[in-house]
């Protein structure tokens, strides 16, 4: 008994720092305030760690980084159990990220490709907007000039583009019922199909396999092959098209100003909510918040998600309608930069996290129509005559920025147009067919296969699809605030009704505790108590808002059922005889109490001779 | 000038033959991956709905007993053997692996059997199990090499004196050699066969048998337990005794001062193995050392203990079930209050169990219910019921820590999973990364509110559902009346006692 309590040691004594010991092996350190542990004692540590190995001091790399430590503001948590947890938690997401930025640069960044560029010698006068395209198309590779290449579809209308999220199909729509989808990069055609009807817009759902195309009343949903396999007959005089691959949600806007979102996994309209704003002029979406932007005719901008009937914010952001909206998907942004142009000429930045004012605005010459944002941030305008390329607009300059490239389509006006996810490619939509056009540094060279494989085969196809309705984001969780999941709920002042109801009976005070009895005194007026009997009859008939009215003057034994008639007549505001006949007799009446006090008082001598009856 | 656009080698990008893997490349930036918060949360919630899909935590029920099952003895030393005491005398020595009883001893002690143990070694090849009665006052060693066929191996112990049960090599063979169901040896007739002897049979052998020792005493016996190595046991009646299993007459009887009152179980500590506990009628739980032949210190608790278990892997460990619903585990170096307590169940707790990593604990109730429970939280983890299953008495987790097993009052020894959800058989490499970062991932969202109901939601027998609003009610209607009686006494004078400290009574040195 002694030997096992001898052996066990005492109990560790409360709030005593340890004494620091030589260890006689390698330990591990957990801190100043903690005693280190000795792994050849410990063989099952409380909480799993990396191999030292890989222990970031280890690498060559970063032996000069100091520890990492969790952050200072934990230490106030008061649980010991949760303290530990939280920062454990810090600390892991801390390492994590040292080594992803490691992991990017040692493994990744190799294997890329390499970012595209232009590099021009401004001494010698050479500009890179004066780069033209046969120019680029010299410079480059075989297979990168293979990249740029016209499809000329003439007296089809104006095109609209849209590409996949891995950049490796493309489809094509003319305002007069051509519609095409295609592998560009292996020049297959998947699709081409004759609508012979108006076609306001195209988009891909989740794959290549299926798309949406807005037609002249409906919207229809084609396949691979071009059959038509959904109508989507809730979807009238659609004219934008948007669709929020990790919800699997159709977002479309007609010419009523509806925005409608179609659950695309399970074939039912999720919503629809009225703009009060008529047609729409412009229609993009953000692909970092699922917040759809819709551009109206007005000059203003709107924000929605169908979590709400009102939009998120609207605000004035043109003199005249808004041509077109685009969102910046690059690491600089990530969806916090918002491209607007009107028809007033001018583009402007807008930042999201303050609405108030643009961070930047200039006129360009020719009205803008579309607007498009590259991988990295890249800005194209296109309008009468081609489309321009930006880049490195947010800084705070009030200098128009200067183009970085011009992509000149004389005659021609951009009716649509979208970077290639992933490439240097901006494929423009136009009266005459699509051009796709080369703007070397705008793709995002290091791509991600888990999210979108530019070169995805059938087979990954088919499980990324599969896992990807398996990860369907509820709708409910499309928010401006995308940190908000998961953070934990600041408490502001009083509880709310829940949590009051959660409370067990013995933790409510002592008013709720009545009030849960039921022997609560909700009179919170006037003095309580003080009501006399005769009184409360009153108020039985007359109900509850006779109680506000004070009763002056009320002597005891005076009242009478004459008072109480009086009372009530008085409230109806009638006036009529039996009212008069009343009311003069108790003037009578308080004039003889009168007479009498004074009498008795001694003011007034009674006269007792024979005149007395003459008062 | 100098223009570089992307350019991506298939090479790199294609696999390299028609068998081999799609090449991945991956680029962790944030901004290549949207949403990753809420897929991770939608990936949380499915996981803890899939836990709850799959879990199926019974496996079988072991019939055969023709009265209720009130003691369970598991062998320590070998997987799937277990032995039930039913409440007329039967003892049935139930095989898990082949779900059926290998041996059936139908009168082994006039009345209800008390306890259940197995010897630490096995002698002449032929395994030892220990019963007492609790009405007939004896205590019995039966031995047969049934209880262990695989023992009979005879090229394994050819020249070797086994049976004097201190050999390391004895024991290292009934470790290894005991596991029945594996591939039964079909042994000598004379002995009764090997595992695919038939039922007829086997009942006969049972019915033959005879103790190889019994010991008698006035008193019966409610509990007893075996030393980890010693060939020596105790056994709780109205004082703990300790006896040689060569011996018929006790080797010292241990109690607390002249107390006299009924130790209804007794318990070896299984590190420091000298060390033994009690817990008695008295309320009462009792530590001695057989070496000083002393009881070394007594504590008396609010309400009596059902049962008691020694943690295996904290020697200082010990764990109560107790009669007022809860379980008490207590650092023996301090028994002014207990370390942790256990609060669910709705009925006294018969039975308590640790598992083998010591790390959770099973308990069986007078509610009919078995709950798993972490150690280090009072909420308990998992609730096993079944429709047909009526009061728990005893519980344990078998040596492997995979399953438990529960002994009831309709007569069968329940099997249960120790993890609901966890899959029997074997696991593939991918399928286990994947078990494992479902089960992460559930434990990160927990605290969100709808992960969180999915995970702790169990469905519980409308009688303990009732019963837990009841229980809920009536402490609660205590409590205030504790605060209004302290609302109208003097300050100070009536503190709040903190529920810890109400559990011990006295402590008695």
């Amino acid at each position: 008994m002694d030997a096992l309590i001898a052996s066990a040691g005492p109990i560790k004594p409360k709030r005593q720092k340890p004494v620091p010991r030589k260890a006689l092996h390698k330990t591990v350190d957990r801190g100043p305030d903690k005693e280190a542990i000795d792994p050849s004692t410990h063989s099952i540590l409380s909480s799993t760690r990396l191999p030292s190995s890989f222990h970031h001091s280890s690498l060559p790399t970063g032996s000069s980084e100091a520890q990492i430590r969790p952050e200072a503001s934990i230490a106030r948590i008061g649980d010991k159990k949760l303290r530990a947890k939280v920062a454990r938690n810090d600390v892991s997401v801390k390492r994590a990220q040292v080594e992803r930025d490691e992991v990017n640069e040692w493994l990744n960044a190799p294997l890329a490709g390499g970012a595209g560029g232009i590099e021009v010698d401004e001494e010698e006068g050479e500009r890179t907007w004066k780069v033209r395209q046969d120019e680029i198309v010299r410079e480059v590779g075989v297979a990168s000039a293979a990249k740029k290449f016209d499809l000329k579809l003439e007296g089809m209308g104006s095109y609209k583009v849209d590409y996949t999220r891995n950049g490796r199909h493309l489809a094509i729509a003319s305002s007069r019922g051509h519609v095409a989808t295609f592998d560009w990069q292996a020049g297959r055609l998947h699709s081409e199909i004759q609508l012979r009807e108006t076609v306001r817009d195209i988009k891909f759902l989740h794959s290549e396999a299926f798309y949406a195309v807005a037609q002249k009343k409906y919207v229809f949903i084609y396949d691979q092959d071009g059959v038509e396999i959904h109508k989507l007959k809730q979807h009238i005089d659609v004219t934008n098209l948007e669709f929020l691959p990790y919800h699997y949600l159709l977002v479309s806007i007609g010419h009523a100003g509806y925005i409608k979102y179609h659950d695309t996994s399970i074939g039912t309209l999720l919503t629809q909510i009225p703009t009060h704003l008529g047609s729409p002029s412009s229609f993009a979406q953000n692909p970092h918040s699922a917040i759809i932007h819709a551009g109206h005719s007005n000059g203003t901008m709107t924000l929605w998600s169908p979590n709400l009937t009102t939009p998120h914010v609207k605000l004035l952001a043109h003199r005249g309608p808004v041509t077109s909206i685009a969102v910046d998907p690059s690491e600089a942004s990530a969806g916090r930069y918002v491209a607007t142009s009107g028809m007033d000429g001018i583009v402007k930045i807008w930042d999201g996290r303050m609405w108030g004012k643009e961070v930047r605005s200039w006129l360009v010459r020719n009205t803008p129509t579309c607007l498009s944002y590259s991988g990295r941030g890249m800005l194209a305008v296109g309008g009468k005559g081609g489309v321009t390329t930006y880049r490195d607009l947010y800084s705070d300059s009030d200098k128009s920025p200067s183009s970085y490239l011009t992509l000149p389509l004389p005659g021609l006006s951009a009716s649509g147009s979208q970077f290639c996810p992933f490439d240097d490619v901006l494929a423009v939509g136009h009266e005459k067919g699509i051009s796709s056009l080369l703007v070397p540094g705008s793709g995002e060279p290091n791509f991600d296969s888990a999210e979108a494989d530019v070169f995805e085969t059938y087979s990954r196809r088919r499980e990324r699809e599969v896992r990807g309705v398996l990860e369907k984001v509820r709708p409910e969780l499309i928010t401006m605030d995308t940190d908000f999941l998961g953070r934990v709920k600041e408490v502001k002042g009083g509880e709310t009704y829940a949590e009051r109801e959660a409370r067990s009976y013995r933790q409510l005070g002592r008013l709720e505790r009545l009030r849960a009895d039921g022997k609560a005194d909700e009179d919170q007026g006037g003095p309580a108590g003080v009501v006399d009997g005769a009184d409360q009859d009153d108020e039985a008939e007359e109900g509850g808002e006779e109680r506000e009215e004070k009763r002056k003057k009320k002597m005891r034994g005076k009242g009478g059922s004459m008072k109480r008639y009086l009372k009530k007549k008085n409230k109806r505001n009638v006036v009529d005889e039996s009212l008069l006949a009343m009311k003069a007799k108790v003037a009578k009446q308080r004039q003889n109490e009168e007479i009498k006090r004074k009498v008795a008082s001694g003011e007034v001598v009674r006269e007792s001779g024979a005149l007395a009856r003459f008062g | 000038m100098k223009i570089n656009m992307i350019s991506r080698s298939l090479d790199d990008h294609l696999p390299s033959s028609s068998t081999a893997p799609h090449p991945l490349q991956r680029n962790l930036a944030p901004h290549l991956h949207p949403f990753a918060k809420p897929r991770e949360y939608t990936r949380a919630l499915t996981a803890a709905k899939m836990e709850r899909m799959f879990a199926k935590p019974f496996v079988d029920a072991l019939g055969g007993h023709q009265d209720g099952v009130y003691c369970l003895g598991t062998d320590p030393r070998r997987v799937a053997i277990v032995a039930g005491g039913g409440g007329d005398g039967e003892v049935i020595v139930h095989s898990l692996a082949l779900r059926r009883p290998i041996m059936k001893i139908p009168q082994a002690h006039k009345g209800m059997v008390g306890g259940l143990c197995w010897t630490a070694e096995a002698r002449d090849g032929k395994r030892g199990l220990v019963t007492c009665g609790k009405l007939d006052g004896t205590v019995k060693v039966w031995r047969s090499e049934a209880f262990a066929p695989g023992l009979r191996d005879k090229e394994a112990f050819e020249g070797n004196e086994f049976g004097s049960g201190e050999g390391s090599s004895s024991q290292a063979i009934l470790d290894t050699a005991g596991a029945v169901g594996e591939n039964g040896y079909d042994f000598d007739e004379e002995e009764g066969g090997g595992l695919a002897i038939d039922t007829g049979r086997r009942d006969q052998l049972g019915k033959n048998l005879e103790p190889s020792m019994t010991y008698t005493s006035k008193n019966g016996f409610n509990g007893i337990d075996h030393h980890r190595n010693d060939p020596v046991f105790a056994t709780a009646s109205n004082t703990v005794q300790i006896w040689d299993e060569t011996r018929s007459n006790p080797l010292s009887t241990l109690q607390f001062g002249n107390s006299l009152e009924t130790v209804s179980g007794v318990k070896f500590n299984q590190s420091e193995t000298s060390v033994l506990a009690s817990i008695g009628g008295d309320r009462t739980l009792c530590l001695y050392d057989i070496r000083t032949g002393k009881a070394e210190r007594r504590i008396v608790m609010q309400f009596r203990s059902n049962c008691l278990s020694w943690c295996p892997t904290l020697p200082t460990t010990l764990l109560l079930g107790s009669e007022d619903h809860n379980l008490y585990t207590f650092d023996i170096r301090d028994l002014k209050s207990p370390t942790q307590i256990y609060k669910g169940h709705v009925g006294g707790v018969m039975g308590c169990d640790w598992s083998p990593t010591g790390e959770e604990l099973v308990s069986g109730s007078y509610d009919r219910t078995i709950r798993l429970w972490n150690r280090d939280s009072g909420k308990s983890r998992d609730v096993y019921h079944t429709k047909r299953m009526q009061r728990v008495f005893d519980v344990t987790y078998t040596p492997t820590a995979d399953f438990v097993l529960s002994a009831s009052d309709d007569g069968n020894v329940r099997i249960w999973k120790s993890n609901a959800s966890s899959k029997l058989g074997p696991v593939s490499t991918k399928e286990r990364q994947a078990i494992e970062y479902r089960q992460k991932l559930v434990e990160r969202w927990a605290s969100t509110k709808d992960v969180r109901a999915v995970k702790d939601r169990r469905h519980v027998p409308a009688s303990v559902h009732n019963t837990v609003k009841l229980k809920r009610e009536m402490i609660e209607a205590s409590k205030v009346k504790e605060d209004r009686r302290r609302k109208h006494s003097r300050a100070g004078k009536e503190k709040p006692k903190a529920e810890r400290k109400k559990a011990v009574i006295a402590e008695q040195l």
